[in-house]
Parts: structure tokens; sequence; C-alpha cells
């Protein structure tokens, strides 16, 4: 019922923007059987006419100009979202191999003193089996058929995750073009300002198959029950 | 969830106070501080955006995603996203979602192309689309019924509207936005292989030493890609290279050892350079591994006076003037050019020289088996100084050292011992001789026994997330039919039509009409009704402003399908709801031959449904008697296309029979049965399945209570049966759902990494079992080729089988249709953004990502900038031939062009940078070049 209900909202707000977008010659026009209809140009996020450029500009890019230091955190979108980043970067980019600026504020030992956020222990965590060769053979420490994982902790910050732009973005200010009805939920109370991630979490549901085996099976490989899985003789 | 917030916050806060002070807390509290998660439901599902093929791990409560975070067990990724993956939350719930059909009404509720938008019934939206097929049918047959597909489609939708256009409608005029982005790839390979697709995958980035980006800033487009070569480069820093070979400098560059920035289009150049090296120091070094490229490859060329891909003077809106003198300057170039000087030392091998005049004309595929002195000669010109002198493309960068860092690319290509990945996307791929450098890479690689081996390969990454998957496996191309087979092939037809269950002779055997084609037929009056599906080609075309035109203002039928109004759903007559990725069951195919499927999450909002439901309830409005009569020639089809009819009723058809009966409920269909006892559907939806609890109003006026069977496994086993047993292999739809996506071909089981290599793939070891040959080229597309010279081909040659080998091509610099000059001054290159998606629809919607990059800025050099008096952050007029916009400058961002080059990347629908691109397209692929047209850029 409540999932019913957060859908009808959804609609609601939907149908409101909509409403919003009724013109007013359709309004002013007398007529019985189109009560409300909406412009071309209402639609998207491009308010004006898509046939001529001159009236037409794009949303202007005002990031935030707040110094490293003094710069008021930006909430996590969810539970464990990419923190956005919320100061001046002016200076501090391009990452390049010999020159990471990002780190230099954000190491967990100093970002305390900093007023950095640290980065979280996902990031000193090597998640990858590697592909090695081995006597010329190709070996893959990690059984993926049985969705193994190798999850190793460590103490350096792991090459993976150095181009920190890859998920952590300055931000504009100013309005949306268009709002978003997704609602965070936080499991952790400091969910918004922190990583809740623990070694225990990044395995936590990964069997996705629940009542059944979740291995595959001699069944399915032979996929006995398909009667359109074959060609029926004719090959090509 | 029995703990209110309240009372979740107290009991979290006091087990972490407790635990912080060491003391006990009641175990009933201790419980529930464990459990906050635990109506979260958490599934896997493959991300939204790139060609990468993230996993993702995905959270819904209460019907509605509330996390994503990335999926440790999957290969590709390894519990790491990039900033779109991790957005996947968000992107379904912009407050604009479309939740009803929008027809263009007069004040009576008729439709009028002029009209304004009214909400309008499922019933009402299917009507029209009715009337308006038949209309178009009437005027000039299948031809006039066009359908703007996509490489963003699942596996399912794409296979469901493959079956209805050529089973259906025998229409193909149905092409897919992947023709902007792998048409030339696939091209390649298919010139070089025989078949499509890579050889290489993904865990080569581990296993090399040496990694070359060639026009593809992987940093941003292929992110996670980009830190699995991060993570390699920085684990030994001293062995792995890394190589950037851009237009300009960005995020690519800034982990490289070596950065190349070259004059856009001479990556031909460079690639004739690197194999001149090979092949003019072999004797004195023996570079090249002789007894694999004797075994294994053969060299061919083919004609160079193949046009591009523009439209020909002899077509209706050309004759009838729709283009302006300033167009023709450049289209004209369409059917003659004079050979410049840059090309002219290129081109001396193949017969041309310097002010000679050369007269482009079709056929461009055909090609032909050389000498390998022939090849030789080819390469003779790309001596280090013709090769320094054009490539160079930063006018400020000594030549000298520009010199050495060639040098030292090709030196390491060549070095023993050292692996080497190439890796490239769009920018060899959107070029007007696209498919010629992308069979170049495979040459070098070739010649030195580094393709297809671990580590080591050429390997064509892919845009869009299931631009392998179902545009390129499931063939939604207007020449394609699934794995690999072609419209054009009768034996291919055939197959085709037995296992879809309709008439020998139902498809259409003529599939020229690609995506530019597609529009091109709408502005010259032979397209009248044209759905899109998945993509926006009314923001992504280049040229963009005559296709607005043509939809608007001539007389046809547009319909667009999108979750968001983007600009197509603007231009359209009529805009369809449609149910986004998460709430559909799907399947998406990623660059490395990775199929990944996932399960509905969520329902869809409003009255939205699925692409796949639009496809199968448009097909009950259609009968044998109207498509599968008689149609008269049309358009590019010379002859008739004969009625089926009586075939049909032998099969026990009849003339009322419905394409619905036919091609979607018939009943091996329904022989995949709906069971919430089956592991792999209990507890998720299936709106298509069962219908849903919105009670949507269907098309025929009633709720729509669902199919009653499992239509999604059916559409992809039906596909699948296609690829099983002849290279392509998917495994069984269940296998999928419990593992992490699987590299076709799938064989008993198992993936296959390395294909075309004895040891890793089973068709290879099949086909050299008797040899005893490391590789076998086993593609069997243009396996039998006459012989030439490289001026021609000589017709009397007897046609040699090529079993099993691949082909090395000798193909020669030359320029684009369109450079600068002194009135349009300045290169134009365009992209994406990493935190956009394509056209934006989605993720301008998601506050984080539009809020990361508002606006489409105009990249350019500061120094250009203060030539032209602009300043950081003004707005300027990007204008050409065809069009302005306007957008405000950057000269100190992430992308950093040398002078004489603009970057504008394409997602800002306020920056309509489409309207300034030329559609030069490559002839071969029909792929366009959005990387190079000329450009002058004033104040605004």
């Amino acid at each position: 019922m409540k999932a019913i209900g957060k859908i009808t909202i959804g609609l609601v707000t939907a149908a409101l923007l909509m409403v919003g977008c009724v013109s007013e010659s359709a309004k002013s026009t007398p007529q019985k059987v189109v009560d409300k209809t909406v412009t071309e140009e209402s639609l998207g996020l491009r308010k004006t006419d898509i046939y001529s450029e001159d009236a037409t500009v794009a949303s202007k890019t005002e990031y935030r100009s707040a110094q490293a230091t003094t710069s008021t955190k930006i909430q996590r979108a969810f539970q464990d979202a990419p923190p956005m980043i919320p100061h001046d970067t002016v200076g501090m980019l391009p990452i390049k191999s010999e020159d990471n600026r990002c780190v230099t504020c954000h190491m967990p030992e100093i970002a305390g003193a900093m007023g950095a956020t640290p980065i979280p222990v996902s990031h000193f965590t090597d998640f990858r089996p590697r592909a090695k060769l081995v006597n010329n053979e190709v070996v893959i420490p990690a059984d993926h058929y049985k969705n193994e994982t190798q999850i190793v902790k460590k103490s350096e910050l792991q090459n993976a995750r150095f181009n920190c732009t890859q998920c952590h973005a300055p931000q504009s200010q100013g309005n949306l073009l268009v709002e978003n009805t997704f609602e965070a939920v936080y499991t952790s109370k400091d969910g918004a300002s922190k990583s809740s991630w623990d070694e225990s979490q990044y395995t936590k549901s990964l069997n996705t198959v629940i009542g059944g085996p979740s291995f595959v099976t001699e069944g399915d490989l032979a996929n006995k029950n398909s009667k359109a899985g074959s060609l029926g003789g004719s090959a090509h | 969830m029995s703990l209110s917030r309240r009372e979740f916050l107290k009991s979290s806060a006091a087990a972490s106070a407790a635990a912080a002070i060491g003391m006990s807390v009641p175990a009933e509290l201790e419980a529930a501080a464990a459990t906050a998660e635990g109506d979260w439901r958490w599934d896997k599902a493959a991300c939204r955006f790139c060609g990468t093929g993230c996993g993702i791990m995905m959270a819904t409560k209460n019907g509605k995603i509330v996390a994503v975070k990335g999926d440790p067990a999957a290969p590709v990724n390894r519990g790491l996203n990039c900033i779109k993956g991790y957005f996947n939350a968000k992107i379904m719930y912009g407050a604009d979602r479309l939740t009803q059909p929008l027809l263009r009404v007069d004040a009576n509720g008729n439709f009028d192309k002029q009209g304004k938008f009214a909400p309008v019934s499922w019933s009402r939206a299917f009507d029209e689309m009715e009337v308006h097929i038949k209309k178009a049918l009437k005027h000039a047959g299948p031809e006039s019924v066009g359908v703007f597909a996509s490489g963003q489609y699942t596996v399912m939708e794409g296979y469901a509207a493959q079956k209805m256009m050529k089973g259906g409608f025998r229409s193909n005029a149905f092409d897919p936005n992947a023709r902007h982005c792998m048409a030339s790839a696939v091209v390649g390979f298919y010139q070089t292989f025989g078949v499509d697709e890579p050889s290489g995958c993904y865990d080569d980035i581990e296993l090399t030493d040496t990694i070359v980006s060639w026009g593809s800033n992987m940093a941003e487009m292929h992110p996670i890609l980009w830190s699995r070569v991060t993570d390699r480069k920085l684990s030994d820093p001293d062995r792995v290279k890394v190589i950037s070979i851009q237009t300009y400098t960005h995020r690519t560059s800034d982990i490289a050892d070596i950065e190349i920035i070259f004059s856009p289009n001479t990556d031909l150049a460079l690639w004739n350079y690197i194999a001149r090296e090979i092949v003019y120091r072999d004797a004195a070094e023996g570079i090249i591994d002789w007894d694999f490229v004797k075994k294994h490859t053969i060299f061919t060329a083919g004609p160079v006076n193949i046009g591009y891909g523009m439209r020909k003077s002899d077509e209706k809106s050309i004759k009838e003037g729709k283009y302006t003198p300033l167009e023709m300057e450049i289209i004209s170039k369409e059917m003659k050019t004079t050979v410049s000087n840059k090309e002219g030392p290129a081109l001396e091998p193949f017969g041309y020289k310097a002010g000679d005049t050369m007269t482009h004309t079709g056929g461009t595929l055909g090609h032909w088996e050389i000498s390998f002195e022939d090849y030789k000669k080819s390469l003779e010109p790309y001596t280090l100084d013709y090769t320094a002198a054009i490539v160079k493309g930063d006018p400020d960068e000594n030549i000298e050292v520009f010199r050495e860092k060639l040098q030292a690319l090709a030196n390491l290509y060549i070095e023993k011992n050292r692996k080497v990945v190439s890796f490239w996307t769009m920018g060899m791929n959107q070029h007007t001789r696209g498919t010629w450098v992308n069979t170049l890479s495979y040459n070098v690689h070739f010649m030195l026994n580094k393709q297809a081996v671990p580590g080591s390969g050429a390997f064509s990454l892919t845009g869009q997330p299931s631009a392998c998957g179902t545009a390129r496996e499931v063939g939604t191309f207007t020449h394609r039919l699934p794995a690999d087979m072609m419209v054009a092939n009768p034996a291919h037809r055939k197959i085709a039509e037995n296992k879809w269950m309709v008439p020998e002779g139902t498809i259409n055997p003529v599939g020229v009409q690609h995506i530019m084609k597609i529009h091109r037929d709408i502005e010259d009056g032979l397209i009248k009704f044209a759905w899109v599906n998945v993509c926006n080609p009314y923001q992504d075309t280049a040229s963009a402003s005559h296709w607005i035109k043509a939809a608007r203002e001539m007389d046809n039928f547009i319909v667009t399908s999108d979750g968001y109004p983007g600009i197509s759903a603007k231009v359209s007559d009529l805009i369809l709801p449609s149910a986004m990725i998460y709430e559909k069951w799907g399947a998406y195919g990623n660059a490395e031959r990775r199929t990944q499927h996932w399960r509905q999450q969520v329902l869809p909002v409003g009255d939205a449904m699925s692409d796949t439901w639009q496809w199968v309830e448009l097909s009950k409005r259609f009968t044998v008697k109207e498509l599968w009569g008689e149609w008269a020639p049309s358009g590019p089809r010379k002859e008739a296309l004969p009625s089926v009819i009586e075939k049909a009723k032998a099969m026990g058809y009849n003339e009322n029979t419905t394409m619905f009966e036919i091609l979607f409920a018939n009943d091996i269909a329904k022989s995949y049965k709906l069971d919430q006892n089956d592991p792999i559907q209990k507890g998720y939806d299936n709106s298509e399945g069962y219908g849903d609890s919105r009670k949507v109003v269907g098309s025929d006026g009633k709720v729509f209570e669902g199919y009653g069977f499992f239509i999604q496994k059916y559409l992809f086993e039906e596909y699948a049966a296609f690829t099983r047993g002849h290279g392509h292999d998917l495994a069984p739809f269940d296998m999928y759902h419990k593992v992490r996506g699987l590299k076709w071909p799938v064989v008993d089981g198992k993936e296959t990494q390395w294909r075309f290599n004895a040891k890793y793939d089973p068709y290879a070891a099949k086909a050299t079992k008797e040899s005893g040959n490391s590789h076998a080229f086993y593609g069997t597309i243009a396996k039998a080729l006459k012989s030439g010279d490289l001026k021609g081909m000589d017709k009397n040659t007897e046609q040699k089988s090529l079993a099993n080998k691949a082909k090395i091509f000798a193909r020669p610099y030359m320029d684009p249709p369109e450079m600068p000059d002194t009135n349009y001054d300045t290169w134009l290159c365009t992209g994406r953004v990493l935190e956009h998606w394509h056209s934006g629809t989605m993720t301008m919607r998601v506050p984080e990502l539009y809020r990361a990059v508002p606006e489409a800025l105009c990249y350019m050099h500061p120094k250009d900038a203060e030539a032209k008096e602009l300043k950081q952050g003004a707005l300027c007029w990007v204008e050409s031939r065809r069009g302005k916009v306007k957008a405000r400058v950057e000269t100190r961002g992430r992308n950093r062009p040398p002078r004489g080059l603009v970057f504008v990347p394409w997602f800002d629908e306020k920056v309509f940078i489409n309207k300034v691109c030329l559609d030069a397209t490559c002839p071969m692929s029909g792929q366009t070049d959005y990387k190079k047209c000329a450009v002058k850029i004033y104040k605004a």
C-alpha cells in the first residue's frame, strides 16, 4: 500500500507540473473536447523554441567559491553515495600521476585536522582478483561462475581509486532545470555525511537468487524447457 | 518496517554509543539496529550508461530505488562505479517523467500537426499510429515506415522491434543510433575478420604492458576501464606505458607517458607510419612474425574514390534546393574533389597525385587480394618527415620533439616481449574514413602477432550499453538479422523466416535505409511514418535543422517513445511514455561480448509501459492481409516484394490473423510460464506478464492484465537460438540471472576470453584441429576474393577462398571533406563529458550530475580566445556553413585544445551543437563524423 501511495504522490507531482504548463491560448479558446494542452516549448529542459538560437542561453556554471578549509560539506545523495566537492577546485585539477592534490587533505590521517572528509576504508580496499600469466596460463584468482570475490584491506590508497574526479565533482549553484523526486533513505544516522561501509557489508546480499540454487545447475545448462531456444535443425 | 524513524535513530545511536564504551545493549534493540537495512531489497543489475557494462547492486524499498553501489562480484568493475553509475539510483525520478501519451491536436481533439499536445489514452495513441502507418504503407510501401532504433534497447526490446519491422511490416527502414557510434568498427570487423566484435576482453588490461588510447578519452567515456588502466599503470609505473593519441589534451593524457596531439583525420597516416616502420625495418631487424602472417592473413586493397557519405547530386532534396549555396560548397565534394598537397603523397601509390581530380563513385565495400609488395608500396610515403609534417596537431609543439614521440610510439609497438593493447571508440569510428582506420589498427597488431592473445590486441570499445548486445548481436540495423546474418543473403532470410514462423519470402531483401538515410528519406518524402525508440535522433544527428524541418513542416507522422520529453519528443506528433530501464526485465551486451541480465526492480510511473509492450500492442493492429500482400518497387527497392498471403494460409494462418498471434503470442511463446515458484521470478514484478497494480488502461481501452506468459524469457531464448552453435552462442536465460554476465561464445556453460585463439575459443580450436595453428579467423563474410593491385581489381582472376584468414588492408591518408579555411578557421570536435550521457535527457535531471556540468562549454586555447577577443566565461557564437549556437568560452577546463580547435559537447539542449555539425559519414559504414567540421568563433 505504501508503494502505491508513493507512486500516487509522484503522479500528482507530475500532473501538477503538467497543469503548470497549460498554455494560455488553450485556456482562452472556448472548446469542449480538449480541456488542456501543453506547448512544445513547455516540454523538456529548453524552454525556448528549438528553431532559432538567438534567445537561447545555457545555464551558467557557478561552482562554489568557498576555499577547501572553510566550505560547508554537501550531504550525500543517499547512503554511501559518493560525496560531492563543496569547495573551489581552481589550482587543484587536473590530477596527474605525480600530482594528486586531493589526497593532500583527504587522507584519513590528516583529514580531521583539515576539516576535510576522510577517504573511507573502501578506498583502501582491493576488490580485484587480477588476471595474471603464470607459466603462460591466464589465472584469475576468483571463480566468477560462483560469484566469488577477493576483497583485501590494504594500508595504501588503491590505484583504481586514484582518479578522484571520476566519482566526485564540484556542484554549480542556482536552480535545477527539473526537480528530482528521489527520496534518500539512510541506514545510519550520519549516513548523509559519512560512509557507513565496513568489510562485512561489501559482500552482503550478493546472492540475488532466493528460494532456489544460486549456482548454475546442470538443469540450467541443459535448458530443456526452452522450446524456442534452438534453431531446430537449421544452422547457418 | 516496524521500527519508526524516531525509534531507529534512537536505537542506532544507542548501539554506537554503547559499543564505544563497551557496555551491553538490550538484545531487542541491538537486533533492530542490525536490520535497519532489512527491508531493503538488493539485486544485481547492469549500469544504464556506457559500453563498459559495469555491474551495480541496486536497493529498493517500498517500490522505490533507494541506493546503488558497485557490485563487488561483477568482473567488469569489482565494486567500483563512476559518478553516472552511482546515480543510476536517481535517473528515473526526474519530476517531468512522461506519464501518459500526448498527441498534437486541434480544438476538437483531432490530430493536427500544428496543434499543441493533449493527453490521450493508449487506445487513441495506437489508433493514430495504425492510421498513419497504413497511410505510409499506401504511399510507398514498407520503405515508407521507419524506425529510429537504439543501442540502448534491451536485447528483448530490440528483438521484438526487429521481428515486427522485418517479419511483420517487411520494412528495413530500421536502424539504430548505434550507427552513429559503432558502424565503422563493425565494417572494420567484417572486412578484417569476416565477423563482428572484438577478439579480446577487459582482462587484457591487467595482462598488458602498454595501453594506447587512439582518439578516445577513456578517462571520461569509459571511466571504470580507465580506473583499471590507472591501477595497472601505477602498480608498475616503470614497465607499463600509457600513450594518449588525441586531437586535444584531456583527462586521458593526465596519466600518460607520451601524449601525441594529432591533426584531425591524420590517425590514418599515423597507423600507416607504424606499419611502415614494421615493414621497412623488418629485413634488418626481423620484426614481422612471418609464420603468423603467412598462416593467418592475406593482403588486400579497395577503391579510394568513395566519397564522404553526404547527399549525392541526384537526390531529391538537393535538386529541390533544400540546401543553401554555403552548404553545397561542402556537399559538392561528394561527387568530385581535387587531391590536396597534404593527401597527394599518400595517394600516389593508388594512382593519384596532388592537383588531380578525383571522381567519387559507389561500390565502396569491394576489395581484392594484393601482394605483400603492393602493400609495402602503399606504406612507402609514410616516412617520419611526411608523417610528422601532416600529423602534428599542436602548432606550438616543436617538430623535433614530435618526431621523437612518433618514433617512440612505433618502437613500443615493435618491442619484442612487450604486450600492447590499442583502444579506441568515437575518434576512429566517427570518421569519414572510419572503416579504413579501424582496419589499419589490425594491420599493425597482426604483423607483430599481437592480436587475439592475452594482453595484446586492437580493441574497439563500444559507446552504448547495448550497442553490441542489441544493435549488433540482435541486428537492429537495416541490413542485419540476428547473429551476423544479413537480409541480402537468401539463406539467412530463410533461417529467420523459419524461426519467426513467417512465410518464406516475407523478409525484404533490400536493407540500405541506415539512420542518416532515414532522415534523408523523410526529407525526400519517401518515409511518412517514423517511430523513435530509446534514442534522440532530433538532437543527436548532424545537420539537425534539416531533419527537424522535415519532421515539422512536411506531411508525415513522427512518434517518440521516451521516459522524458527530449528534443525528439518535442518535434514529434505523438509522444509515448516509456518504462525506463529498471522498470522492466532486460539484458544488455557490453564491449567485451558480455551479456548481462536484470529483473524488473520497480513499477513504471504513471501509465508508462515498456517499449516491448508498445511493439507487441502495435502488432495487434496489423493482419496478414494488410502487410503480406505484394508491394510495388519503392525507394531503394527496384523489384516488387511478392505476396506471401497464400503461403501464410498454407501455414495455417488466415487473412485476418494478427501479427501479435504470429510473432509474439504463439504456442511456443506461451510455453514460457509465469511462475512465482521459479527462483528467478519469485517476488519480482513483471508488468508485461501480469499487468500491475497501476491498472493501466491499455491499447484496447481495457485494463491491461498481462500477456499471461514470460514474454521477456521467450524473446531472449528465441533470439538466442540464432546465436547457438556457430560462434555467437549465448547461455540459457536462467544462467545469466545467477552470474554477473558471460562473454560469448558461451559453449557448455563456459565463456570465451580470447576469440579466434585456439587455446581459448572452442570454435578456433575446432577449426585448427588438423592444422595445429594457433589461431583461426573463422568469420564467413567476404571470404572469397579476386586479385588485383593498389589501382584496382583484375576481373579476370579466380576467386580464392580465405577460410580462417584475416586481412591486412592497404589504405591511405585522405582529407575529410570540410577543413578549416580563412573564413571558417577552426576545427570543431564534439563528444561527451563524464557526467552526462548522450543528449542528457536522464543525467540533466539528476541534481548531482546537472550541477557538476550544467552547460556545454566551448573549450578553447587561451591564445585563440585572446585573438578573437573572447573572455573566459563569456558567450560566443560557434558558426558553421549549416548553423550556429551560443556557448560560454572555457579556456582552463578539463579539455585543453591546441590552437585552432574547439571542443563542444552535445548533451545540452540549449547548446544545440548538432545544428553546426556536418552529416558526412564514412561511406562504407554510414557512420557520421562528429569530430570534424570547420567553424568560426566570435563574440555573442
